[in-house]
């Protein structure tokens, strides 16, 4: 055995560039694998103890939009559920949407936000509880002044001071002690339901007392989040409460929500089997690479021990003792890449580690070696090249000995009879790259597969980015067809549209047009489907900006809705369709209830999001708010800019917050631009694994083709044109593999955005699109890469020695 | 008796040779030496030894003359060849061709003397498998400038593979394959041919046919040197050097002088 090692050994060091090639190969697939599915049990552990440690809440009740109850009745009327002591904690809060002024010295910082009031209770009696990552958490004490602490992400995102202060809707200054987390704000969700909105959306939290004073509504509440006590059954109790609630507040629609169904919070939950399911697919696609080119280096060395096998055969060596030398390359192999495999995934682990710190920020950070994870990450890179080199060997000891000692057999012509059928222009030459492909004809298909495999990682990839990017911009095609310098107004309550807070906007110097809409939450259904909506209320025919309607339909007597193309997918209508609008309807100044009402799908919004619907203003009277406003648009004066207008638009009496609408993807576009880097490593590693695989091939072929080489240089023609022989091959490997990675990847993104994305991002249609630049990568990577790697060879074809290469008989 | 009278009439061409030889040649010796090595030595280290393969040869060949260089394995005969192929370059002494000096020539002047002076027949052939035979006759007359399908083919034709233009290399016979070896050595046009043992991997009758093919191209005034060890091939040369440890210890005609090749045997 030791012979046998040390024999194989010698086998590996006789081609130790190639064998050093596949190991990486073998490494960047085990490693990514290892990599990558650490940081999923990392996130699951992180999440836990980062929820566990704020005492994150287990039911969320919220009432509709514009309606208010007295706090105290509020926190009373969960307690009366049957067997209160079900309820470990019960909290009134006070939710009010605002407008955030933050600016410093040198930079402007407006934006839309919310205040979150809720009681000061810390320690084991406290709910969704603060982390402070600079400055403090609000105390006791805090109460009585105007004292917030400031959402994280916002104040990070603007490197803003551990302390300072803000100023808010109604020109109230607002001192903020500390940057904090908080368990509900993990993930910031915009005011019209826009994810990755830190950029754009500044959270305040203070005490309970300090939101109704600033909302002018004292002892008010709108929403309650409640912990229930240890081992109590929490569909249960949620179901208690609703009954409870709805019971209470007869004329106030009151929705319960268990915190595990809410969408943030599954979103990071789902966000690790989706994105795990990613990391298989890639680590998958990669190792299968590393098995192509272990494929073809172990075929040629076996080819290389034919003659030494067919001896062995001839001295009546059984088979399978001849077979272990050559598998144990395979397993050296596999061993070699497998520890390099272990550096990269730790490697890995460590950068994805910062980036997931950097992107989640959580009070919580648990980043163990995952032994399990990288063990099956080995066991993938310890099996593919042992299973490579098996096929080779198997074919090589059932050779006749007689045809395996045979010299000359080299001459084989793989499939080349076949293109010789085909006239080629061109010198000899110029034809033999073309002919060299079919010689051998497996080592050319598992060399386009390697390439493809690396080119459909890389679509896969950065395609799934330009699709993001595609969708946001199909998106600001519509919102800015028409008025792009108009500003959405949101009120801070449901107002006359005669009322002084409208005049007052109308009339301000500011404004050149304007009109008064509403916007409200509600839940479409048809059948057992189910769609949360945030319903647009505008003048569909005479509006400053009006959605396009596409497959329009008569409304036929019924109100009429505008839905996304998303939001009649998963509903399973069409245009034409009649489906439940669960809506609220006004029963009192500030108290609104949930009715159903029937409403016809007469048209598809060609925006993304599927929460996005609209009606026709006429249709206000089924929630009871004909001549009511609670959102307007403002179309600046000439000259006046929207930041101005925002500013100016900011200090009127009654409005929550001004954000123009040219900024609604901004955030999203910003954050999806910080995955941009992620990305460039993404094209580097691919394109590291497409020129390992190319020089692989390369080097295989220089390596068996040498007699050729020698016999050309005999011939008198010089290396260079030798080379370009060679990249003249390469570059049609190159074309071939890049254009079955492009469909194949085009295949993989259909396949990721049909049916994997719906589940991270449930509220985005995305489009499948592959940008320009990652076709030009791709080709840059799969062609220009892959025809240069010859090149590498250049310095063993000049150091060739011809005349002993000239006898090489294998 | 064919290729004594073939013999004849490269006689009768020398004149015309020599004159190309003498227009080009302006290096040492007479003009109608093609080839002129001078105190050529050539050692290798090996395992941190030295290896001398040639010591101290001195050789001259003139245009036209079927020359064959004899010695048992391991004498320097194939280093000699590799030496006037441009293959090798001696460690000292030197090496012109067709009057120009190749030792100490560069890299690329290696190359195009490759290109333009010398064609090789090998023992192995080294056809290229994926080239029909006329293909691979056509690359030696691309490589040397010239790309003309009909001079191929009549190359091929004249040596009798009229029938076998598009055979690939696996498809014929190591007879056939080394004759598309020569026609791919002739067909580049090139005065010198080379030829390393280039009936050690055929029969006896395929390899009288071959010789005979090689005396041919002799006689037409060609430049042919042949290594081998088999001292009945000598005999139908035209001069037999024969080599010994790396020094040359015998230079003149056959014993009883040039043997028709259908009278060897081996």
């Amino acid at each position: 055995m030791t012979r046998l090692l040390r024999w194989s050994w010698r086998d590996l060091r006789a081609r130790w560039v190639q064998v050093v090639a596949i190991a990486f190969i073998v490494a960047l697939g085990s490693g990514t694998y290892s990599g990558l599915s650490s940081t999923s049990a990392w996130r699951r552990l992180s999440y836990d103890a980062s929820y566990r440690q704020l005492r994150v809440d287990d039911i969320h009740v919220t009432l509709s939009d514009g309606s208010f109850v007295d706090a105290a009745t509020l926190a009373a009327a969960a307690r009366s559920i049957p067997q209160p002591g079900r309820i470990r904690a019960a909290q009134p809060r006070l939710l009010v949407p605002t407008q955030v002024d933050a600016s410093t010295a040198n930079r402007t910082i407006l934006v839309p936000g919310r205040i979150v009031g809720a009681p000061i209770v810390g320690g084991a009696a406290g709910v969704d509880l603060q982390a402070a990552k600079a400055g403090r958490v609000l105390r006791a004490g805090d109460s009585s002044a105007p004292t917030a602490t400031i959402d994280y992400h916002f104040a990070h995102h603007f490197a803003l001071p551990a302390a300072g202060s803000v100023t808010v809707s109604g020109n109230h200054r607002l001192a903020y002690v500390g940057q904090v987390l908080q368990p509900e704000y993990f993930v910031i969700t915009g005011n019209q339901g826009n994810l990755l909105a830190e950029a754009d959306y500044a959270v305040l939290f203070t005490s309970l007392a300090q939101a109704q004073s600033l909302a002018g509504r004292p002892g008010a509440a709108n929403e309650l989040v409640v912990a229930v006590a240890p081992g109590a059954d929490v569909p249960r109790v949620e179901q208690d409460l609703r009954t409870t609630l709805e019971a209470r507040f007869p004329d106030v629609g009151v929705k319960v929500q268990a915190r595990r169904a809410d969408r943030d919070y599954r979103s990071l939950y789902d966000d690790i089997a989706n994105d795990q399911r990613f990391y298989d697919i890639f680590a998958i696609l990669i190792l299968a690479a590393a098995a192509f080119a272990a494929f073809n280096l172990t075929g040629r060395m076996v080819e290389a021990q034919r003659r030494e096998i067919g001896i062995g055969m001839a001295l009546g060596v059984p088979p399978r003792r001849l077979a272990v030398r050559p598998l144990l390359a395979g397993v050296e192999i596999a061993v070699l890449g497998v520890v390099l495999g272990i550096g990269m995934g730790a490697l890995l682990g460590y950068l994805m580690g910062s980036v997931l710190r950097g992107f989640v920020p959580l009070p919580v950070w648990r980043l163990p070696f995952q032994a399990g994870t990288f063990a099956r990450g080995a066991a993938l890179g310890l099996l593919i090249p042992i299973a490579a080199t098996i096929y080779p060997v198997w074919r090589a000891v059932r050779v006749a000995p007689v045809d395996a000692i045979r010299t000359g057999a080299l001459t084989a012509r793989g499939r080349v009879p076949l293109l010789a059928r085909i006239p080629l222009p061109g010198r000899t030459t110029e034809q033999l790259p073309f002919r060299n492909l079919l010689r051998a004809p497996r080592r050319t298909v598992t060399t386009v597969l390697g390439i493809a495999a690396a080119i459909t990682v890389l679509i896969g990839v950065v395609g799934m980015t330009d699709s993001f990017f595609a969708t946001i911009d199909r998106a600001d095609q519509e919102l800015l067809k028409s008025s792009p310098r108009r500003l959405s107004v949101d009120l801070a309550s449901f107002v006359p549209v005669a009322s002084a807070t409208v005049t007052g906007i109308r009339q301000s110097p500011v404004v050149a047009g304007s009109a008064t809409d509403l916007r409200l939450g509600g839940t479409l259904r048809n059948g057992t489907a189910h769609v949360d909506t945030l319903l647009q209320l505008i003048d569909l025919r005479h509006g400053i900006w009006t959605p396009t309607i596409e497959h329009a339909r008569p409304a036929g007597g019924l109100p009429g809705i505008v839905i996304s193309a998303k939001a009649a997918h998963d509903l399973g209508t069409s245009p034409g369709g009649v489906v439940t609008l669960r809506h609220p309807q006004r029963t009192g100044v500030t108290s609104y209830r949930y009715v159903q009402s029937k409403v016809r799908v007469i048209g598809i919004t060609p925006l993304p999001t599927r929460y996005v619907a609209f009606m026709d203003l006429r249709s206000a009277s089924i929630m009871g708010l004909t001549g009511i406003t609670n959102t307007m648009v403002v179309v600046p004066r000439s000259g006046v800019s929207t930041g101005a207008a925002e500013r100016a638009l900011f200090g009127q009496p009654g409005v929550a917050s001004v954000q123009p609408v040219q900024g609604y993807t901004d955030s999203v576009r910003h954050e999806l631009a910080r995955i941009l880097d992620i990305l460039l490593i993404v094209e580097g590693a691919v394109l590291l694994l497409a020129l390992l695989i190319a020089f692989n091939s390369a080097s295989i072929n220089a390596d068996e083709r040498a007699r050729d080489h020698a016999t050309m240089f005999a011939f008198g023609l010089p290396v260079p044109r030798v080379i370009r022989m060679a990249v003249t091959e390469s570059a049609v490997m190159g074309v071939l593999g890049t254009a079955l990675g492009v469909v194949l990847g085009w295949l993989l993104l259909g396949w990721l955005i049909s049916d994997l994305l719906p589940r991270a991002y449930p509220d985005l249609g995305i489009v499948s699109h592959i940008a320009p630049r990652t076709l030009a990568t791709a080709a840059g990577v799969g062609v220009l890469a892959v025809a240069m790697a010859p090149l590498l060879t250049i310095r063993k074809l000049r150091a060739m020695d011809i005349p002993s290469t000239l006898r090489v008989v294998e | 008796m064919r290729n004594q009278k073939l013999r004849g009439a490269a006689r009768a061409q020398e004149g015309d040779a020599l004159g190309e030889a003498g227009t080009a040649g302006a290096g040492p010796g007479p003009h109608r030496d093609v080839i002129a090595l001078d105190s050529v030595s050539r050692s290798y280290t090996v395992g941190g030894g030295t290896v001398t393969a040639l010591t101290d040869v001195s050789l001259r060949i003139a245009s036209g003359e079927l020359v064959v260089i004899l010695g048992p394995s391991g004498s320097g005969k194939s280093t000699l060849l590799n030496l006037i192929g441009a293959l090798d370059v001696p460690t000292s002494g030197t090496i012109t061709i067709a009057g120009r000096r190749i030792d100490g020539a560069s890299r690329a002047d290696l190359f195009r003397y490759r290109r333009e002076s010398v064609s090789f027949v090998f023992q192995t052939f080294n056809l290229f498998p994926t080239l029909t035979a006329l293909e691979n006759v056509e690359f030696g007359a691309e490589v040397a400038g010239g790309r003309d399908r009909d001079r191929a083919r009549r190359a091929l034709v004249d040596v009798g593979l009229a029938d076998r233009l598009h055979h690939f290399p696996g498809q014929l016979s190591g007879g056939e394959q080394q004759r598309v070896a020569i026609a791919r050595a002739l067909v580049t046009g090139n005065p010198i041919l080379l030829a390393d043992e280039p009936t050690g991997e055929l029969d006896f009758h395929t390899g009288v046919q071959i010789l005979g093919l090689l005396g041919e191209h002799a006689a037409a005034g060609r430049t042919v040197v042949v290594v081998t060890h088999n001292r009945e091939i000598a005999r139908a040369a035209d001069r037999v050097v024969e080599l010994s440890s790396g020094r040359v210890v015998a230079d003149g005609p056959p014993p009883g002088g040039p043997t028709d090749v259908r009278e060897l045997r081996w």
